[in-house]
């Protein structure tokens, strides 16, 4: 019985030993092992140390921190566990050493035990972390009407960088009121510092933090508000400006666009030349009828189609033109044949007087331009036999037609027979071409040609009434006269020449004019007067003449007291254009005429006819007829089948 | 030098004294605050480098965080007094804080360019380390030559004694400086090292704001 109730009470026991601690629910332990977590310098003069406490095991627990100087053996507890708070420890100066090694140590001990942490290994040097910036001043500036923040801060009041202790280095940042990115500027070891590109009437928020030389980053200093003030007027006012100024551009750049359209136009849209074409109207073109334009420009009378109808060809009266040059006076001939044989008709214009080139009815630029050429091509003189003998039938169908032009004075009311002094009257009367300004060569020119063609005799009988037999005389003495211009040095007449015929022509003026006066014509008497024939044309290009038979008139002109004697040398020339003739013997011997009679009847004509007949006149035949043009011209249609010498 | 102390005796500004004592040609004439910035950078500089150089050290060869053995780590330099805080860093006189930069300058000159020679047969290193040793060699020399420079234009002005140019002699060092350091490993004495050009800034940083405050301190 009392063995059963000991063993019962040993099974109560165990139970309540196993069973007491747990109802209890606490253990008592060690504590748990503390931490060091931080150790902090401000200013590199004292520091503190914080840990962070391990669980304390059930029983109250208390912490001490130890701490070992380097190289020496001694260990130290913390002086002062309260100044820096809960679980720290706080080394004043007299603790503190500096580029010193601390090894710390926090031993947390219980009733049962204590727990050492780990120990750590400071320098003060490098645990540095001072406080924020003190007294950060954010003020608005202006800069030339721009307006920046100017922030200026103290270093915290216990670093002591006066005396060089600590070199602190600072950085600011900046935000605008509500947004979450700040603007970071590193101001290094300067206590001012700038802020520019300021938004108007912004509101900012400026911060300051400074940092050892090696160290770490202090907290950033408490935030300053600042307001930036509005400047926008101030931008609108320059926007003003630069729209005013560049609509004042525009203006004037429009302006000047305007005044000078005409020709911009003409810069950049130059003008489609028209079609040159004479003769091509363009109101035609327009109108759409091609068959007129083109009729237009077809010369109906180009190229002769009917060389029979030499009636069509008669010129009424030609405006002698005498070029300078004594070449040109073969292109004109030239010319004139290929351009002038439009028959002028009886249409007296203002042209008449002029060259025919120069009329207005005629191709005229046309003529001029060929004229020009072969002037030019000629002058290098280069001429072929061929040419030669084409300007030689030009020439004397030029001849002839200057024949007729010259017994033509503007003057027809009077009718066709003009007096001669007329006709070589002085040149202005003449109405020569307004082109070429009548010189002494080119009057000599015409008196030329009206010479060749009219041989004072032939002349005389012109005046007189036609029908005449002397009309044969004339015609015969006109070929003679004609043929001999056809001379080859004809076609480069020198001025000798012209002033041989030159003077012929006034010896013929005085002869005519002696001669008409018997003949009813009002003629200034000219006292010694010789009526000359061309008789030959040597090769110095002078025309050798002739006195022609007195049977025409002055019978001092009787070439028997000129025998030998030829009138083929100038003298001079006058100023009234007279050819001042020298007599000059000769050997050749010419059947005069047996008459010295200075009266104009037949007989002398008939005399003189037959003088003529026996004159080695270069001439081959007689071809001029009798016809007559109905108003008392040679046909000069008759002429052209002269031969050519 | 003495022409030169007879015509710069009379000087009394700090900043316009010459510094070239032969009359060189190109010879910039630099004050002595402007001096006191380029060691002042140079220190700054050679620090930074040591530091690197630690970092690096620690990263591949990481000691043992048994610290009972570390404690008793000592430098070579230990035997040189120098201030271990501002009030005493500022106690003490000008000559005298120039002769302990001076003496730490000299007493690390011979043990880095062993420093270098062993960093360079060293395969762990890479050229970068390398070359950083050898930069900090000569920075130690250089500094040391510059910090020479500015003791004699102080002693020059007159603001310090001329007794602090025997010791900067280095056959006055010699004895003190001992076979120490070979014994210490690499790693202590890029620590030591280290600290040691900290002193030196900071050193020349408080000589500045005391001789010529009014530019940056």
């Amino acid at each position: 019985m009392m063995k059963k109730f000991g063993e019962v009470i040993l099974l109560l026991l165990l139970l309540l030993l196993f069973f007491v601690p747990h109802a209890e629910g606490t253990r008592y332990s060690l504590p748990g092992k503390p931490a060091l977590t931080r150790c902090r310098s401000p200013e590199k003069e004292t520091f503190t140390c914080w840990w962070e406490p391990g669980s304390d095991g059930g029983l109250p627990t208390t912490y001490a921190l130890y701490y070992r100087k380097e190289n020496s053996e001694m260990v130290y507890e913390c002086p002062d566990y309260h100044t820096a708070g809960k679980n720290s420890c706080f080394f004043n100066k007299n603790d503190t050493s500096i580029w010193v090694n601390y090894n710390i140590t926090v031993v947390a001990s219980n009733a049962l035990g204590s727990t050492f942490s780990d120990p750590v290994d400071i320098d003060v040097v490098y645990i540095v972390k001072p406080n924020p910036p003190e007294k950060v001043a954010v003020t608005v500036m202006e800069d030339k009407g721009w307006p920046f923040l100017r922030v200026s801060w103290e270093p915290p009041h216990k670093a002591d960088t006066r005396s060089g202790w600590i070199t602190l280095i600072y950085e600011l940042r900046v935000k605008l009121d509500g947004e979450n990115e700040w603007e970071m500027h590193l101001a290094g070891q300067q206590k001012m510092f700038n802020i520019f590109s300021l938004r108007s009437g912004g509101r900012y928020l400026v911060q300051v933090r400074c940092k050892p030389d090696h160290g770490f980053w202090s907290e950033w200093s408490s935030a300053s508000h600042i307001k930036v003030p509005d400047y926008f007027h101030r931008e609108r006012s320059v926007w003003i400006l630069i729209t005013v100024f560049f609509a004042f551009i525009f203006l004037i750049v429009s302006w000047c666009i305007h005044i000078n359209s005409h020709s911009l136009k003409h810069c950049i849209l130059p003008p489609v030349p028209g079609p040159k074409i004479r003769g091509f109207d363009k109101q035609l073109l327009k109108n759409g009828k091609s068959e007129d334009i083109f009729s237009a420009l077809v010369v109906s009378d180009f190229p002769p189609t009917s060389s029979s109808n030499y009636e069509d060809l008669l010129v009424e009266y030609l405006e002698v033109y005498i070029p300078e040059e004594q070449e040109l006076i073969l292109e004109e001939s030239k010319d004139l044949h290929d351009g002038c044989l439009k028959p002028k008709g009886s249409t007296f214009d203002s042209d008449s007087g002029r060259g025919s080139c120069d009329s207005h009815t005629l191709l005229m630029d046309k003529c001029g331009e060929a004229k020009d050429d072969e002037q030019q091509t000629d002058r290098d003189g280069s001429q072929t036999g061929s040419e030669a003998q084409r300007q030689q039938a030009a020439w004397e169908q030029e001849a002839l037609t200057y024949a007729h032009e010259d017994m033509i004075s503007p003057d027809m009311s009077s009718g066709r027979v003009k007096t001669w002094p007329s006709v070589f009257s002085p040149l202005p009367q003449y109405s020569l071409s307004p082109l070429s300004q009548p010189s002494s060569l080119e009057t000599a020119k015409q008196h030329c040609l009206s010479d060749s063609l009219f041989p004072p005799a032939s002349l005389s009988s012109y005046l007189t009434q036609p029908g005449q037999s002397t009309k044969e005389a004339l015609r015969s003495s006109y070929s003679d006269f004609c043929s001999s211009n056809k001379q080859p040095h004809l076609l480069h007449p020198q001025p000798d020449a012209r002033h041989h015929l030159q003077a012929h022509s006034d010896v013929n003026i005085s002869s005519i004019g002696h001669k008409e006066a018997p003949a009813g014509l009002q003629l200034p008497t000219v006292q010694s007067t010789e009526y000359v024939e061309v008789h030959t044309v040597n090769e110095d290009d002078m025309v050798l003449l002739h006195p022609v038979p007195s049977g025409h008139s002055h019978g001092k002109g009787c070439l028997q007291m000129h025998q030998g004697e030829d009138y083929s040398k100038v003298n001079g020339v006058d100023k009234n254009n007279v050819l001042l003739l020298q007599r000059d013997v000769i050997e050749e011997q010419v059947d005069m005429c047996p008459c010295e009679n200075q009266d104009m009847n037949g007989a002398t004509e008939s005399c003189c006819t037959s003088a003529q007949k026996s004159i080695p006149c270069i001439h081959t035949t007689l071809p001029v007829q009798e016809e007559k043009a109905v108003n008392g011209y040679v046909d000069t249609a008759t002429m052209f089948p002269l031969p050519i010498h | 030098m003495l022409v030169c102390l007879v015509l710069c005796g009379k000087l009394t500004a700090v900043d316009a004294a010459p510094l070239c004592t032969n009359a060189q040609a190109g010879c910039h004439v630099l004050s002595l605050a402007n001096l006191f910035d380029r060691v002042i950078q140079h220190s700054a500089r050679m620090h930074g480098i040591s530091n690197d150089l630690h970092s690096e050290f620690e990263l591949y060869f990481l000691p043992s965080k048994n610290q009972i053995g570390r404690v008793s780590r000592n430098c070579h330099t230990s035997s040189i007094l120098t201030p271990n805080g501002k009030e005493n860093a500022q106690r003490m006189a000008r000559e005298e804080l120039t002769e302990v930069i001076l003496k730490l300058l000299v007493a690390w000159r011979d043990p880095l360019w062993h420093f270098h020679q062993s960093m360079a047969h060293h395969h762990d290193f890479n050229n970068f380390s390398s070359n950083k040793s050898l930069e900090m060699s000569d920075m130690v020399h250089e500094l040391r030559k510059g910090v020479q420079k500015v003791v004699e234009k102080m002693q020059m002005l007159g603001i310090i004694s001329n007794s602090v140019s025997n010791l900067a002699s280095p056959e006055a060092l010699l004895a003190s400086d001992s076979a120490e350091w070979r014994l210490m490993k690499d790693y202590d004495l890029l620590y030591c090292f280290r600290r040691d050009s900290n002193k030196v800034q900071n050193y020349l940083k408080i000589l500045k704001c005391r001789i010529v405050p009014e530019h940056g301190c």
